[in-house]
């Protein structure tokens, strides 16, 4: 060690680092994380509607299917019991295809060093030649992102509160809260936003391929959206950014 | 500058990913797998268990014995006391001396929860004062947006998992322990509840109710406040109504001559919701009543004060 030199700054400087010759791995990796946790935030929100939606569909079978003798013994594959079991099946298969979508591609963010230029042209690139796919991807992952950021933020929120009160009383109540908001402004500022160039890098490459004109352009990515809409409603409902702040 | 960032951005990354391993389905699957390897006691995260993966049957005395009508608060006490049964004496004894109490009596628990319901504001976030602690239950009341225990759960961190699990257990079990009878006591079963030989599809089925045999016309009631599911007519259950009376709990009355809700109607506990008949497919005039649970159809009788009379033999099914 040189003379002088504090051993305390030097460790940070090993560590940081090390932490930098890794962004490749661990930022990818979170990316994909907090967008699967954004979708599940929003998951859950989905749910009492697709409860109605099963009950719709139920009745809808049951009143087919109870016409003729042989098809009259599947009125009961969904019975009244297996409705709820049926709405939390189709919110949980929503939810995979939509981390499919948007969370496992996450794992292929690349970093650039000029990410807000790269950004920058390419919401210009879209906003000349928009496509659906331009909107949906780009959209669902920001809205997922958000939503996943204030997840996490509630989650340490809770750790903390529990986990510190025996030793600082009611300090602990304003520390986890400090704490949670720092983490939520911190994802969203250091990690969410990467999620959307990454979604709109990935929109523009699927949008260059398209052939043909206007009506192409916009029907190209409209089952994914039909998908993922919804859940970006969803994920929004499901981020109470504000409820930090008080 | 950079490095500093990059250090900043580990430790965010590291909370996406504790965040993912509690708060996503595959999260929750590699805990069990972990769990299973390391012999953990219960290896099925509540995650799981809400999506129906090792879902455990409520256990309850079997059978109930003949008991006078409870109040609501009575029935969530008798609730918290079967869902306290689930947990080890010394645990047990942790989370009634955690709420002051020394005994774990139905009677005991349901003053307790009543009392706490009035601080808490609602008997949702009293069961869980009960099962985890009045600070747990102030710090999550504190945070939700609605009253209902998901809400109040999503607010918790991990280690309350599988409190928030008893503490559904205990509302489930408390909200059915308080459901009225839908029809006059003298209403006899026809049917009792249980796998038998089905009078016409033939094979042994589940019967997922009881069928009380009853006049066409006789009126119907709610045996809870509730939200009308469904409200539909097919050729196998007839005219029928869902309803939901919150914390999993819901009934079902089928083969009805007509009804008198609608889909999204709000009823009151004894609202007439149809008059019964014969309608579907049925052997003569009767009801059809089910109970579900989250873990599935149960028998109405076991949640039942007085027991209604039983006719030895015969069948209005389905």
């Amino acid at each position: 060690m040189q003379p002088g030199t504090d051993p305390g700054a030097g460790a940070f400087d090993a560590t940081a680092r090390v932490a930098d010759r890794l962004r490749w791995f661990f930022l990818p990796l979170a990316l994909c994380a907090l967008v699967a946790v954004g979708v599940h935030t929003a998951a859950d929100v989905l749910g009492e509607l697709l409860l109605r939606m099963v009950d719709a569909a139920d009745a809808a079978f049951d009143s087919l299917a109870s016409r003729w003798a042989f098809t009259a013994p599947l009125v009961d594959l969904v019975g009244p019991s297996q409705r709820v079991f049926f709405a939390r099946g189709v919110a949980l298969l929503w939810e995979l295809a939509a981390d499919a979508l948007l969370a496992l591609p996450m794992l292929g963010y690349d970093e650039r060093g000029d990410e807000v230029q790269r950004f920058r042209e390419l919401a210009a690139k879209a906003w000349a030649r928009p496509t659906t796919l331009h909107l949906v991807g780009p959209f669902a992952t920001g809205a997922v992102a958000l939503a996943g950021s204030c997840a996490v933020g509630r989650l340490l929120e809770g750790t903390l509160h529990f986990g510190l009160r025996g030793a600082l009383g009611s300090a602990a109540d304003a520390l986890a809260h400090g704490c949670a908001l720092a983490a939520v402004l911190g994802l969203v500022g250091f990690i969410a936003w990467r999620g959307v160039v990454h979604a709109l890098v990935r929109a523009d490459a699927r949008s260059d391929r398209i052939p043909g004109g206007r009506a192409r352009r916009f029907t190209a990515g409209l089952p994914a959206g039909v998908l993922l809409l919804p859940l970006a409603v969803a994920a929004l409902r499901a981020a109470p950014l504000l409820s930090f702040l008080r | 500058m950079r490095r500093a960032r990059s250090l900043a951005d580990v430790v965010l990354a590291a909370l996406c990913l504790w965040a993912a391993w509690y708060h996503t389905p595959p999260g929750a699957l590699l805990r069990a797998a972990v769990a299973r390897l390391t012999g953990t006691r219960d290896p099925t995260p509540a995650l799981l268990s809400y999506y129906g993966a090792g879902a455990r049957p409520f256990q309850l005395a079997e059978p109930l014995p003949p008991r006078a009508a409870l109040s609501p608060g009575a029935a969530l006490g008798l609730g918290a006391q079967s869902a306290l049964e689930r947990l080890s004496p010394a645990e047990r004894a942790e989370v009634l001396s955690g709420a002051g109490l020394r005994s774990g009596s139905a009677d005991a628990l349901g003053d307790w929860i009543g009392r706490e319901a009035d601080k808490q504001g609602s008997r949702e976030a009293a069961v869980l004062s009960l099962f985890c602690g009045e600070e747990a239950a102030r710090f999550a009341r504190q945070r939700a947006s609605g009253p209902g225990l998901e809400e109040l759960a999503r607010q918790l961190p991990p280690r309350y998992e599988d409190r928030v699990a008893l503490a559904a257990t205990a509302l489930t079990l408390g909200t059915a322990y308080a459901l009225a009878w839908p029809l006059p006591d003298s209403a006899q079963v026809t049917s009792p509840f249980g796998v038998r030989a089905h009078p016409l599809l033939g094979g042994r089925r589940l019967h997922s109710g009881i069928d009380l045999g009853v006049s066409i016309g006789t009126p119907v009631r709610a045996v809870a406040d509730g939200l009308v599911r469904r409200a539909s007519d097919d050729r196998v259950s007839g005219r029928l109504v869902l309803l939901d009376h919150g914390s999993g709990v819901s009934t079902v009355y089928c083969h009805n001559e007509s009804l008198l809700v609608s889909p999204g109607d709000a009823v009151k506990k004894g609202q007439v919701i149809a008059l019964s008949g014969n309608s579907g497919l049925s052997t003569g005039p009767h009801l059809h009543y089910q109970l579900d649970l989250p873990q599935g159809p149960a028998d109405p009788l076991r949640f039942r004060a007085a027991r209604p009379p039983q006719l030895a033999s015969g069948g209005t099914e389905p």
